[in-house]
């Protein structure tokens, strides 16, 4: 699977991400260092322990990730969280957490069969 | 993005919690830029703090934990920082409170993520451009006011020399008196801060040296140049040229509300007072003398002696040094004889050699038009002279002993500042330091010890009792002295802004 290929399969915009970087070499090391990322884990870390302003902090953070890689579907549901936990509140549902999951696990499964 | 390559690279702090984000800006801007990173708003401002003249621009993350980015460019507003290194923001935020906040507190553009790598540089590129030219002009207007600054020292010497050479004194008598004026001056300051003298008043001092006999010109030849004794009448009108050194001076139809005549005129009349109250012509004594004239006068006093004269050969030294110590030339200020006698036979010497080539405080003069130029760039005079101040407790605290951990706390920016030699014994690569982080390192628990001793000081006695602590640094166990002292806002209600300490080895001194 391409590069391009992969970021069809979990719905992320290819060429953007390229002209953001410049090449195919810096994406895939990018998309390498996503998967050790901790953001999206933090999310639900923080949400456990009632720290909101952490959890949007991390929800944030991933959103920012999303925004750099071009993961635009996984985009929509951080940025939908993020959102929810701005200001210090807590707005989060089971819906936007089962849409976060869902994107994620598509998108590190995608990658790992890079 | 096509640099020019002997153009020297511009550097970039990139300001973000993120690590992916920083690697991402680096990698798109390393091939035409230096990066530097900073994880978070305090490192940030450690970062400026340590590198404030080599970071040309900066890249800034808005939401951080601790400090964020409306804090770092609030601190880089305060040390006015933001007046000379432009921030660009880059943020996902599209709120326009945040664009219009970070727009207000002085950032230069704000670029919204996903960016596009284009854009980027070609932002950063503008930017440094504008900056760029900016910083030229400034040069070019320092380097014009510098000359100009050279061209009149030059006429006011030339003057002075006149004076001398009807006296039928060396060319280089202007340039002796002004040189020992300048290490008088230099090595008084060190002593005491009592006259509030700045690098600007020493400059005038030095400068104004050159005039202090020009009330010779009424004396009648005859006298000026009579070989012999004078007679008390002779003496009498020779006296006079003092006063009327300070008449001319007076009598200028413009200029008086300038410093440097002011000065000229202290020098010109005073300088043949004398510290006891017996001098001419007014017979004032002790600090009644002008700090100006006292100088001059010890200067003048030290050179006649030591130079050749149309009645007297030149003495050595030790021979002048006798004399003056022995009150037989007058009576002086004990501190500034005190001065000079640190100054010694090889130092004065040695800085008349130098002089003597024409590298005549030149560093002292580019300092004084650095000032100056900022001072009317930018409103920061209060902010420089506050750093004087913090500059000047720091020499006056710390000592050359490289062999005690010295730092400085910040508490306006939460960091601590080791001194080389500390950063080096606590295996820091660096010597600035984030508070949070060294705080336990350096001083374990006693930390909260130091810290109530300091806010329980007063900015009239900064200083706290000693304490006497066992600590462990790198698995060694010894007994340290802490010294500290707090820091103080010059405001009229001083804040605390911070501390400076010393922590002492003092195991071997121990019985």
């Amino acid at each position: 699977m391409t590069i391009e290929e992969c970021y069809t399969k979990f719905g992320g915009n290819y060429s953007g991400v390229l002209g953001r970087l410049g090449s195919e070499a810096l994406i895939k090391r990018f998309l390498g260092k996503f998967l050790n990322d901790e953001s999206y884990a933090n999310i639900f870390k923080n949400l456990e322990s009632g720290n909101n302003e952490e959890a949007f902090r991390a929800a944030h953070t991933l959103k920012g990730i999303c925004q750099n890689l071009g993961f635009d579907k996984l985009f929509v549901s951080a940025n939908t969280v993020t959102e929810a936990l701005r200001n210090g509140k807590n707005d989060v549902n089971d819906e936007m957490l089962a849409a976060l999951k869902a994107d994620y696990e598509l998108t590190t499964e995608a990658i790992k069969s890079l | 993005m096509g640099t020019d390559k002997t153009k020297e690279r511009s550097t970039i702090l990139i300001v973000d919690d993120f690590e992916m984000n920083r690697e991402m800006l680096s990698e798109i801007l390393k091939d035409d830029y230096n990066t530097l990173e900073a994880a978070d708003g305090a490192e940030a401002v450690a970062v400026l703090k340590e590198h404030e003249h080599d970071i040309d621009l900066v890249l800034l993350d808005i939401v951080m934990p601790g400090m964020d980015g409306f804090e770092v460019l609030s601190i880089m507003n305060r040390y006015n920082w933001i007046e000379y290194i432009p921030v660009i923001m880059i943020s996902s935020e599209g709120d326009f409170s945040y664009i219009k906040k970070a727009y207000d507190l002085g950032a230069t553009d704000y670029i919204r993520r996903p960016y596009q790598s284009y854009t980027i540089h070609r932002r950063i590129g503008n930017t440094l451009m504008l900056y760029n030219k900016q910083k030229r002009l400034l040069k070019i207007v320092e380097e014009q006011v510098y000359a100009k600054e050279k061209d009149n020292r030059m006429m006011i010497n030339i003057l002075g020399h006149i004076v001398e050479f009807r006296n039928g004194e060396s060319g280089m008598r202007v340039h002796h008196i002004q040189t020992i004026t300048k290490l008088l001056l230099r090595s008084l300051v060190k002593k005491t801060d009592k006259y509030e003298l700045t690098d600007n008043d020493i400059l005038q001092i030095i400068t104004a040296s050159a005039l202090h006999d020009i009330g010779k010109i009424s004396i009648d030849d005859k006298i000026l140049n009579k070989p012999g004794k004078l007679t008390p009448e002779e003496f009498a009108i020779m006296k006079t040229h003092a006063a009327v050194g300070a008449e001319i001076l007076k009598g200028l139809p413009v200029y008086q509300d300038k410093g440097l005549v002011h000065v000229a005129y202290q020098i010109c009349r005073w300088h043949h007072e004398r510290y006891d109250g017996r001098g001419y012509p007014d017979g004032l004594k002790g600090e009644e003398i002008p700090i100006s004239a006292q100088v001059v006068s010890l200067a003048d006093v030290y050179d006649a002696l030591t130079s050749e004269r149309c009645y007297k050969k030149a003495f050595s030294h030790e021979k002048a040094m006798d004399m003056i110590l022995g009150g037989e030339c007058g009576a002086f200020n004990p501190l500034l004889l005190e001065c000079l006698k640190e100054l010694g036979s090889k130092g004065i010497a040695a800085a008349l050699d130098a002089d003597a080539r024409g590298d005549m405080d030149d560093q002292l003069l580019m300092r004084v038009t650095e000032e100056l130029i900022e001072n009317k760039i930018s409103d920061s005079s209060s902010h420089s002279s506050q750093l004087f101040e913090e500059e000047h407790s720091k020499r006056m605290f710390f000592t050359e002993d490289k062999r005690e951990i010295q730092f400085e706390y910040d508490s306006r920016v939460k960091t601590i500042v080791l001194s080389p030699y500390g950063a080096k014994f606590l295996g820091a690569e660096n010597s600035v330091v984030y508070a949070d982080q060294i705080k336990n390192e350096l001083l374990g628990e006693k930390c909260e010890a130091l810290k109530n001793a300091l806010h329980s000081t007063t900015p009239e006695k900064p200083e706290i009792e000693p304490m006497n602590e066992v600590l462990t640094y790198n698995g060694r166990t010894r007994s340290y002295v802490i010294k500290a002292m707090s820091l103080w806002s010059n405001e009229s209600e001083p804040k605390y802004i911070g501390a400076l300490g010393r922590i002492i080895d003092v195991t071997d001194g121990m019985k």
